[in-house]
Order: structure tokens, then sequence, then C-alpha cells
């Protein structure tokens, strides 16, 4: 896997650098400003860029401009967002376009290196990782009589973790259940919130996060 | 005695009386049912008054602001009775003066053809020798209005303007409150680094704390017996991870990220999109004020939506930002069942502990029944 990293503090990004390399995966090149990431995306046409939201210039969300940049100039570039911190509208502005290959992590997840990797496959595969903060903004902010109200324990946990981007298999390892269960959780999550049930994949994640967000 | 040429006088002192009936009339009009139209128009003959007032003196008349309603309705009021008394007695010198000329004129003139003729003073007019004193009569009465009409406008004109404009406030009354805010703004500053210095010594440093005895746990286990290390480098990571979170939440109690990377609107719509209750957003355009005003705005609108959530059964949120001459104005409307009350709930306390440091201004408009509107102005220090 081709990976380009766009980070201004040296410490993390070549900390990144180091951590993906010796995961065998080949970071082709690592840049500290927005411009120097699209000119490395242009020149090393990478499976997945890992890109920090704040960045010179202003030291304003310059980062997470670049990475709606590229998308639109490249479409199908997969692009894993990280911040030190996490605001549900960048996700909407990252999932805006509708197309998939799409991540959005706080930082310190990188140092659950496997769940990091497993969340870098996916965006690489155009899947989806949304940081469990986001999934969990989006849950918090709920009326008395929403849908969501009517969903067992077990099946917000799974409805989480959908949002998040994750496979039914994945979904069936976290929680511990059979994959047939988690098949009809997520049957009785999208009776209840009356969506239309859609095949699994990037399709699925953005329709559960558009129905969250609503 | 003037710089009013006469004319002009009179016609301010003379039109005064109907606008005194109107007075009058709007006077009794608030003994009945609809009151809030009967403000409404008290509020526009004020304002009308305010305009001719200013221009009969050739100098406006200040608007009161619209911070202070009551206040300003008080003394549209008291305006109200001054015009239905005075205004009407001095308006009827003007139009006394000139029909007092003209009648005594006309009975000088045509005494004979007019049965029992009196002069305006009652004297029987029976021969021209009583008709040249009725002459007399008629100059007094001119004279009378030449030489009180156009002080008396002049005055009347003062007087009113005084009842019009906004109370000014003296140099002493506005240290005061300078004064008075600032120690409430060294108070809440001190408050808030007690709260910081808290939080970051009890909370993100102990976690650090335990990050370090961990790995030093990792770097004995390492020499004897590698197998061990991991369960410490484990516990190491989730404290790191806790520190992080805690840091992150007094990062986002301090400045909000997101406002220093989008500025205030983008970061209130991202409240307005957080909130459990729908949220509409009325935005203007807004120029970058200083951190402390934006932070300040930011924080206003998160309590206020907060509170409206929690308290006010509301199903529609309004905030609206906007700047107006040198001062931000922020605005949250919702359409709950109101009866909020800043001296009981700790949040708009607190929403008005923080402003005034800014000497800034809230108000919290919540009639029973609803809606509740918190109304917020800060000067933009620009």
């Amino acid at each position: 896997m081709r990976i380009v990293i766009a980070e201004d503090d040296t410490l993390l990004r070549e900390g990144l650098t180091h951590l993906l390399r010796a995961e065998g995966l080949d970071v082709t090149s690592a840049v500290d400003t927005p411009d120097d990431l699209l000119s490395a995306i242009a020149t090393d046409r990478p499976d997945v860029a890992l890109v920090d939201v704040r960045m010179p210039p202003t030291f304003r969300d310059e980062g997470l401009r670049a990475a709606v940049e590229a998308r639109a100039k490249w479409p199908g570039l997969a692009v894993l967002v990280l911040s030190a911190h996490v605001e549900e509208s960048y996700a909407t502005q990252l999932l805006a376009d509708g197309s998939g290959g799409v991540g959005y992590l706080l930082k310190e997840r990188v140092g659950k290196v496997a769940d990091f990797l497993d969340a870098l496959n996916r965006v690489a595969a155009g899947g989806t990782a949304m940081d469990p903060e986001v999934v969990a903004q989006l849950l918090v902010r709920r009326r008395a009589d929403d849908p969501l109200r009517q969903l067992t324990p077990r099946e917000r946990e799974v409805l989480g973790l959908m949002a998040e981007g994750h496979s039914n298999s994945t979904i069936g390892t976290l929680l511990v259940i059979s994959d047939g269960a988690v098949h009809k959780h997520i049957g009785n999550i999208f009776t209840k919130l009356g969506l239309p049930t859609t095949d699994a994949g990037h399709r699925r994640v953005l329709a559960v996060l558009a129905y969250l967000r609503k | 005695m003037t710089n009013q040429p006469g004319p002009k006088a009179w016609r301010f002192l003379a039109f005064g009386v109907v606008v005194g009936l109107r007075a009058l009339g709007l006077l009794v009009g608030m003994a009945l049912p609809h009151l809030p139209r009967v403000m409404e128009a008290v509020g526009r003959l004020a304002a009308n008054e305010r305009d001719r007032v200013g221009r009969f003196l050739a100098i406006p008349v200040p608007v009161p602001s619209t911070e202070d309603s009551a206040t300003t309705v008080r003394r549209d009021v008291r305006w109200l009775a001054l015009q239905a008394t005075g205004g009407i007695l001095a308006g009827l010198l003007p139009v006394g003066s000139v029909t007092g000329v003209a009648q005594n004129v006309v009975i000088a003139a045509f005494w004979p053809f007019i049965p029992d003729a009196a002069s305006t003073l009652d004297m029987p007019v029976r021969s021209w020798g009583d008709a040249g004193l009725t002459l007399v009569t008629a100059a007094a009465y001119g004279l009378l209005g030449v030489l009180v009409v156009p002080p008396l406008a002049r005055w009347y004109a003062k007087v009113s303007a005084a009842r019009l404009a906004p109370p000014v406030q003296s140099l002493a009354e506005r240290l005061a409150e300078v004064t008075a805010t600032r120690a409430a703004a060294l108070e809440a500053h001190g408050t808030e680094l007690q709260r910081i210095e808290r939080s970051l010594h009890d909370g993100t440093q102990n976690r650090l704390v335990a990050v370090v005895m961990q790995l030093g746990a990792v770097e004995r286990a390492l020499s004897r017996d590698p197998a061990a290390a991991l369960p410490s480098v484990l516990t190491a990571q989730n404290a790191a991870t806790d520190a992080l979170a805690e840091l992150r939440q007094v990062v986002r109690s301090i400045y909000p990220p997101v406002l220093a990377e989008r500025g205030l609107s983008d970061a209130v719509a991202s409240l307005a999109a957080q909130c459990a209750i729908p949220c509409t957003l009325d935005e203007h355009p807004l120029p970058r004020a200083p951190a402390a005003v934006e932070a300040a705005a930011y924080f206003v609108v998160a309590e206020a939506l907060t509170n409206a959530v929690k308290h006010s059964g509301a199903d529609q949120i309004t905030v609206s930002l906007r700047a107006e001459d040198g001062v931000l104005v922020v605005e949250v409307t919702d359409n709950g069942h109101g009866g909020a009350d800043d001296g009981q709930g700790t949040g708009l306390r607190g929403i008005h502990h923080r402003i005034a440091a800014f000497d800034g201004t809230t108000k919290i408009d919540s009639p029973l029944g609803g809606p509740t509107v918190v109304r917020v102005v800060i000067p933009a220090g620009t």
C-alpha cells in the first residue's frame, strides 16, 4: 500500500512514518504543508493520504481543505484525516461528495496499531472509518420522540459500529456474537429506523451517518 | 431671543395640540385591553415627536437604544403625560393668540351688524370708540403671542427633548459601572484559572504520571521477563489515552479548537447542528472579533442551547448572530414555555457574569408561556 503523510509536527510525522514502515507499508512521501501534500499526491499517486487537519500557514483547517480539494481533483483517492479533536461538521464535509475511501480519526487512535491498520486498510479499499467520538457526537443529540430510542442497547452498539464503518464480521468479533446475530440486529435497526436495507459497505455507512445527521 | 424664524415656532407649538390630543387618547387607551398594540402606538408617536422636536431644535434627539426597552417605555409614558397636559396648554397659546386677533379685528370692523357685540374680553362694543378699544385688545393678543410664543416654543421643545432622549449616564455612574464589571472580570478570570489548574493538575497530570510509572515497570520487566511487559504497556497506553481525552475537554473549555479553525459563524453552526432540539441559525456576515469576544459569544450560545434543551420544552430554537456598529449581538430564541429566570438558573447567571466582564449586557425575556429570548450584546472592541 502506497501512503503519503502530511503532518506538520516533526515528531508525529516521523513517528507515523516509522510505525507504518515497520508494518511493511510503503510511505512514499512525508510532507508538512498542504501544498506539498497536493504535489506529493500528484507525483506519487498513493493509495491513501494521511492528513492532519491543522497545518501551516495559518494553523486553522488547511489540512482538511487540502484533503477535500485532493479528493475533488483525484476522484477515488482515499483520504484518512487525523486530528487532535474531532468535529462532527468536519466529518460531514469529508463525506459530502458521497464517494468512499474516507476516514476521520483522533490522532491517538494510531496508538492502537492493529485497529489503526484495520481502519487504514478499510479506507484504502474504499470503505469508511469514523472515529467513535464522531459517532458519539451524532448519537447524543436525540429528541425524546426519536426512533433511536426504540433501539435496544445492543442494537445501539451495532449501529455505532456500523457508523464507524465496520463490516458485519468485525462487528461480530468486537461484540463477541455470531454473524447471524449481527445480521438480525442490523435488520431490526433498519426496520425500526425506517431505512431501506442497503448492501454492506460504504453505501450502508453513508445511509446510517446521513440518518444520524438528520 | 431665538434663532428660530417666528412662523416655525408658532406652527411647532400649535401642532403640539394635535400631538397632545393623540397622547391623551393613548393614555386613555392604556387602560383598555390590547396593551401591546397601544404601547406600539406610543412608541411610534414618541418616535415621530423625537423627529419633530429634533427638526425644530435643529439638534437630533438621541434615540434610546432598544437594549433597555422597559426604561424606554417608562420614559415614553412620562412624556405622554407631559404632552397630554403641558403640550396642549402650550399649544393653545399660539392658537389663542391668532384667534384672539382675528376675532377682535372682525368684531371691531363689523360691530354694527353684530347684535350684542362684545370683545373677547367681554367689553360690550356699542360705538366706534369701543371698536378702537377692541382693536387694541386684538393688538394685545398679537403682542402676547409674538413675545411669548417663540421662547415658549423653544423652552417646551427642550423640555420635550429631555423627556424623549435616553437618560444621560453621568461619568461617575459610568465609572462605578466599569469598576464593578472590572472587578467581576478579575473574579471570573481567577475562577477560570483555578478551574483549569484543577483539571490539569488532578486529571491530566496524574494520568501522565501513571504513564511514566507504567513505562518504568516496562523497562524493568524487559530486562527480567519481556513477556511480563505487555500488561504494563497496555495500561500505559490506556492512561495516556485518558489523559488526552481529558486534555481535549480542558482545551475545549478554554478556547474551542473549532473556533480557532473556522471562526465564530461556523463554530456556532456546529453547536446548532449538535443541538437536540431543531435549531436554525440566522446568520449575518460577521467581521472577526477579538478571540475573547468570539469565545464569550460561543459559550453564551452553548449555554443558552443547553438551558433550552434542559428546561424550555421547546421544539424550535433560533440562534441569531450579527454585528451592529461596534457590538456583537447574540440572540437565542426558543418557543418553549418560558419562565426562565437568571436569578435561579446557574446557566443563565453564568452568561450574565461572563458578559458583564466584557462590559456587555444580557437580557433574558421569558414570560410564562414563552417564548424565551436570551439576548446578549458584547462590545466587539474594534
